[in-house]
């Protein structure tokens, strides 16, 4: 059992401890579970009432429709328990003293932020696959003869997309939140800005170009079936979580107890 | 052994800890003494590599604690402000520690049943007692089966049959050739426990000693003597040279006078002697002395 420390043998076994504190603690956990009942339930519902505007010719659909994107939408709505559960995984070190008895059974700062941030991401990755896959079929079943199929054209890699945005969307709270230290601040930010703010930016015409380039406006045009700018959405939102992960990083690494 | 050379820290204008020197050895119990805000906390914060010092080092069997594979395993510590997440269970806490050090799973249930809480293990930590969270505390701190423990007020919280198990758990540790180093506020408990002193003011040294040695030489030691005429034989050995404080029952607290002199006092004056008996000065008397003496030196 007692095999000698090797670095990397030891950030293995910060891993799979980081694994057991997230298992253990209710609020994580039932924040992953909401990111998976709202994500399904909004599929479903409309996929539901998509089915209805179409059959009874309602004008309210939006012009730009397809069966595929409706089955994207579930996981925008589900997406705000996914970042309450990035920046939970962080704050619940820092409500209780928690953060010393980590210190103390891993010392070395920065293998303790990378353990954390490798299970946030690994976590938000075993969620978001069958959460999106399976949300896109229920919206599709939902739709009954208007629906689309799991192979459509754009739809495999919309689907990938979408996986890729929920994760960096996640660590990118779990960033915001290693620089605040608390919940407050990263919730009051975060969730009002994914729930309309950049929106209503976007539709403003002086601050459109700008809206661009938040992260959650970028990050949508990976889950955009077709979009012709997946690489700089990509791209934007990676350059927002390697910036909030790395501030992260610098606050830990001078915090002192 | 832990090793502290020149520990400072500073945090503004505050020195907190101002070059510190001492080695905590094995096979004792070390006391560590000093009035509130000496420093005791930051050094051993500064031991455990949660704190940086500003100059110094602090080294666990020479080697720094960030620099120890698997610290859990060579250093078991409690500290007063660290605690676990609340929402875990006493298991799910020693099993992530556990893990965290590749400990062998087997240990968690050992020490559960060690520290009295093999019923507890399934309850969540926010449910818990000051005592059983003081409980879970040693647990995690015993988990890896260290040579050194460091333990700040471990004794707080604890009941009185707790803080005997606690006695004899550290006394056995010491037995066993490891290193244990204490913090306690509560003195009758350091002096039952403690074999080696160190005692820290303002963050600096002002004895690093065994316990006898500091109570021997700081420490006011006096005899009782009980006699039905006291006010007459006090005046007789006041006459002598001694200095004699009445107390209750009709006794005298004698200082400066060896009880064989005494005793050849009362003789030749015919005093029936009802005790006589020596007493060392105790430990919280010892230790407000010093600390007083060295508050005067450094208003001068």
């Amino acid at each position: 059992m007692r095999k000698a420390g090797t670095p990397v043998s030891e950030t293995l076994a910060a891993v799979r401890a980081e694994t057991t504190k997230l298992r253990g603690i209710r609020g994580t956990q039932l924040s992953l579970l909401l990111f998976a009942v709202v994500s399904i339930l909004i599929a479903a519902l409309d996929g539901w009432s998509a089915k209805n505007a179409l059959e009874s010719d309602n004008p309210s659909l939006r012009s730009d429709f397809t069966p595929e994107q409706a089955g994207l939408d579930g996981i925008l709505y589900g997406q705000l328990a996914l970042i309450v559960f990035g920046v939970l995984v962080v704050t619940s070190e820092y409500t209780s003293g928690m953060m010393r008895v980590s210190l103390l059974a891993v010392p070395r700062r920065g293998r303790l932020y990378a353990a954390k941030m490798s299970v946030t991401a690994l976590a938000a990755v075993a969620v978001s696959v069958p959460v999106t896959v399976l949300g896109y079929l229920v919206t599709q079943a939902a739709l009954g003869s208007h629906g689309s199929s799991l192979g459509a054209s754009g739809v495999p890699r919309a689907l990938a997309g979408a996986v890729v945005y929920l994760t960096l969307m996640c660590l990118f709270a779990a960033g915001i939140a290693a620089i605040a230290r608390n919940a407050v601040v990263p919730l009051a930010v975060l969730l009002p800005m994914v729930l309309a703010g950049t929106h209503i930016l976007s539709l403003i015409g002086a601050t459109r170009e700008m809206a661009r380039y938040f992260p959650d406006q970028a990050g949508n045009e990976l889950l955009t079936v077709h979009s012709p700018h997946t690489a700089f959405g990509f791209t934007v939102l990676l350059a927002w979580t390697v910036a909030a992960v790395g501030w992260g990083w610098v606050r830990q690494r001078r915090w002192d107890s | 052994m832990i090793d502290v050379q020149n520990l400072t820290k500073r945090y503004g204008q505050a020195t907190v800890v101002d070059g510190l020197t001492f080695t905590v050895r094995p096979g004792a119990v070390t006391g560590f003494l000093g009035p509130n805000g000496a420093g005791k906390s930051t050094t051993m914060r500064m031991m455990l590599g949660l704190t940086r010092p500003d100059t110094g080092t602090a080294r666990i069997d020479g080697r720094a604690y960030v620099d120890l594979t698997y610290p859990l395993r060579h250093v078991g510590a409690l500290l007063e402000t660290s605690a676990p997440h609340r929402g875990l269970t006493a298991r799910d806490h020693l099993c992530w520690l556990a893990q965290s050090n590749r400990i062998a799973r087997g240990r968690v249930g050992q020490v559960l049943e060690t520290v009295g809480l093999a019923d507890a293990a399934r309850r969540r930590i926010g449910t818990f007692s000051l005592g059983m969270g003081q409980r879970l505390g040693l647990a995690a701190a015993l988990l890896g089966d260290p040579p050194v423990l460091v333990l700040d007020e471990p004794v707080n919280g604890l009941d009185t049959e707790g803080i005997r198990w606690l006695r004899d758990l550290l006394r056995s540790m010491a037995d066993e050739g490891r290193t244990v180093l204490i913090s306690s506020h509560l003195m009758t408990e350091m002096a039952l426990v403690a074999d080696h002193l160190i005692v820290i003011s303002r963050g600096q040294l002002l004895a690093d000693t065994g316990m006898s040695d500091f109570i021997g030489r700081h420490g006011r030691s006096y005899v009782r003597v009980r006699t039905p005429e006291p006010d007459r034989l006090a005046r007789k050995l006041e006459g002598g040279g001694a200095t004699v404080t009445r107390v209750a029952g009709g006794g005298l607290d004698v200082v400066g006078m060896p009880a064989a002199d005494i005793s050849r006092t009362a003789a030749a004056g015919g005093f029936p002697l009802d005790e006589l008996s020596t007493h060392a000065g105790s430990l919280e008397e010892t230790f407000l002395g010093v600390i007083g003496e060295e508050g005067r030196d450094s208003r001068v």
